[in-house]
């Protein structure tokens, strides 16, 4: 099924609105770009100075905390809010105060808003009707686009005869069926239960392989984030912390906020300081360890925090003696035991009280190696070790 | 007795619903039914009836004199409803889509005139509309805009100006019930979907607050048709409507019979309006 390669330019030419985008069609690899984007409601700023470039065909997530920003972010190219300043393109071409209608995008929303007066059939034909399209295309079209969502055969039904999954497929079905060059995604399966949720990832997933459009997809879910995109833009506050592939973005963050927000991170505070082997930081008495990388700006006898990722601290017993000599080595002190099935979590406590959370995969059957009380000797490798700023 | 109760769940709802149950007899029913039975009695001379059955009531009713006077207050009442609903319906919109707050205090403002006494009312049109004496005419001759004052007053302009006055509340709450109901997200999707500001009204908005629409319209349209204070006094008894007819018939002609005949009539017409109107509204709901 080939729902956007068929004929690129077909769409174009038919809504005469949009017809001055087709000149910087196959122009830059670049389907969405902010510039500088502000927006303020009254006293705040929903996103402050963002500037963004989506590539062609790319899964892009908008991830951060509710009233992060990403929301708004999106309403602002899909066209229901208009930018205090900055710019957005489409495609090449500044979208202005251009309303939503006069776009070459579609958003699947975050409660579907689905038309409940109205069958799925009308649903998903609704865009084709509204740009004129000949009844005959419709049908093919709208048809095409069900099965694609694998809700072949639902026509008839009202949106509220539907289970979730299934509005959430009309939805996207809705939305596809127009070919539009990027489609938005507020959310999507934020209503969904979560064995539901992981199945419509992977659909989703699928499906934009399939398709070839640009998706941006706003989530709060950092574990969705990873699962799916080809890109990730973490927010905060309205601001764009980082942006990079997941794992670039898991494995190197440049900030506290992204460390802490994506996956689980130990953040051991201390004093930073440099050594022969580089800049590192001091965690207590004359235990220092070296990192990988420090967050710029940050000068030797600040405050800063490690973070080193718990299943990147490997955990010996008291008399391991065999660490090698790059690595970092501290004592600590069983705290807790933590049975999850696939693993076993440790909360270790260094001598100056400092907890910090370990991790190891159960391979042996009955779980963990250690016991609540029990010394212990972590190591980690430095290079997977990151300083950032408190 | 409370053992009795729980054993007999159907006893209990009908010692609740006794109290409104022995009203609506007293004081609904059983006038209706003596309503009803007048219409097939031959009149009294002076008032009251005569017990003897007959047909001849219904007959008259067709009569038309009396046809007209009825088809033209249906003309009026469609009036109404109709210009109702042309400002109610924008009224309605800016309300719903205020900020909560500010949505209470402004049908708060909607609904305050509604407070005072409906004659009051009625009287103080009067006092503006009257063809030499009205503020209106006067000021306007004043000011030298007319010669000659214009005809506001007793005809069909001022009962219709007086009914929609009067009920536009009945038209704007349903509809404002209908429109806050509704979903922002699904016009942002029409918008997004390629719709123009008008196909979003015509496809979205305007099906969704069509049983907003309905039951206003409803609720304009009952009174007007049977209206009796407005056209008696803004009407000043050149022009009436079959609420007039129907009281002049009772009050001033003594022939209950016939009184009784019309308002039968007008009762079985509306009474076929509603049912209708449950009708569709009813299967509308087991689609939704």
């Amino acid at each position: 099924m080939q729902l956007a390669n068929s004929d690129p330019l077909r769409r174009q030419e038919r809504a005469g609105a949009k017809v001055n985008q087709k000149a910087n069609l196959e122009s830059t690899g670049i389907a969405v770009e902010l510039r500088d984007v502000v927006k303020r409601f009254g006293e705040v700023t929903a996103v402050d100075h963002v500037s963004i470039r989506i590539k062609d065909g790319e899964f892009f997530s908008l991830l951060g905390p509710s009233g992060c920003g990403k929301t708004t972010t999106l309403r602002m190219i899909a066209g229901f809010e208009m930018a205090t300043s900055g710019q957005i393109l489409i495609e090449g071409q500044p979208q202005g105060y251009l309303p939503p209608h006069r776009r070459p995008v579609n958003t699947v929303f975050q409660n579907y808003a689905l038309f409940p007066h109205m069958n799925v059939y009308d649903n998903v034909a609704f865009g084709l009707q509204m740009q004129g399209i000949p009844k005959k295309e419709i049908v093919h079209r709208v048809m095409e686009a069900l099965e694609l969502v694998h809700l072949k055969g639902m026509q008839r039904r009202r949106p509220r005869q539907l289970s979730g999954g299934q509005q959430q497929r009309v939805a996207l079905a809705r939305a596809l069926v127009n070919r539009p060059k990027v489609l938005l995604l507020d959310e999507p399966l934020g209503a969904l239960d979560l064995k539901l949720r992981k199945a419509m990832q992977l659909e989703l997933k699928t499906l934009q392989d399939e398709v070839g459009i640009t998706f941006v997809y706003v989530t709060h879910d950092q574990e969705e984030a990873l699962t799916m995109s080809d890109r990730i833009a973490v927010m905060s506050k309205g601001r764009l912390l980082q942006i990079g592939a997941p794992q670039e973005i898991y494995e190197s963050p440049q900030s506290r906020f992204v460390a802490d927000f994506i996956g689980e991170t130990n953040l051991i505070p201390g004093e930073i300081s440099s050594s022969d082997s580089g800049a590192g930081i001091v965690l207590f008495g004359s235990a220092y360890t070296t990192a990988g990388w420090v967050e710029e700006g940050l000068r030797i006898g600040e405050q800063g925090l490690l973070s080193i990722r718990p299943e990147k601290v490997h955990i010996y017993p008291a008399d391991f003696s065999q660490t090698p000599p790059h690595m970092t080595r501290v004592d600590a002190l069983v705290q807790q035991v933590i049975y999850v099935g696939t693993d076993t979590r440790y909360v270790l406590e260094l001598p100056n009280g400092v907890t910090l959370a370990g991790r190891q995969q159960n391979t042996i059957p009955g779980g963990g190696q250690f016991s609540i009380g029990e010394g212990v000797i972590l190591c980690w490798d430095p290079d997977h070790a990151r300083i950032l700023r408190e | 007795m409370e053992r009795t109760l729980r054993r007999f769940p159907a006893l209990q709802a009908w010692l609740l619903l006794l109290p409104a149950t022995a009203w609506l007899v007293i004081f609904f029913v059983a006038p209706l039914v003596i309503v009803l039975i007048y219409a097939f009695l031959e009149r009294g001379t002076y008032g009251g009836v005569i017990w003897i059955f007959t047909v001849e009531n219904f007959q008259r009713v067709f009569d038309p004199l009396y046809l007209d006077t009825f088809l033209r207050s249906v003309y009026i009442a469609i009036i109404t409803t109709f210009f109702c609903l042309l400002i109610g319906f924008p009224l309605a919109f800016y309300i719903a889509t205020r900020p909560q707050r500010k949505r209470n205090a402004l049908l708060l403002a909607l609904m305050i005139p509604f407070w005072t006494n409906f004659l009051i009312r009625t009287y103080a049109w009067l006092t503006l509309l009257r063809t030499n004496t009205g503020l209106i005419n006067v000021s306007l001759m004043s000011l030298g805009l007319i010669n000659k004052p214009l005809p506001l007053f007793g005809n069909d302009f001022a009962i219709i100006l007086g009914l929609v006055y009067g009920w536009l509340p009945d038209m704007v709450l349903p509809l404002y019930a209908a429109l806050e109901r509704l979903d922002w997200s699904l016009i942002e999707a029409a918008g997004d979907l390629y719709a123009s500001a008008p196909k979003v009204f015509l496809r979205i908005i305007w099906p969704l607050a069509l049983p907003g629409v309905v039951a206003g319209s409803m609720l304009v349209f009952i009174p007007s048709l049977g209206a009796f204070v407005t056209p008696a006094i803004l009407g000043a008894g050149k022009s009436l409507m079959i609420g007039n007819v129907i009281s002049n018939q009772f009050l001033a002609a003594h022939d209950w019979p016939f009184g009784a005949a019309l308002s039968t009539l007008m009762m079985a017409l509306m009474l076929f309006g509603t049912l209708v109107y449950f009708r569709s509204t009813s299967q509308k709901g087991a689609i939704l």
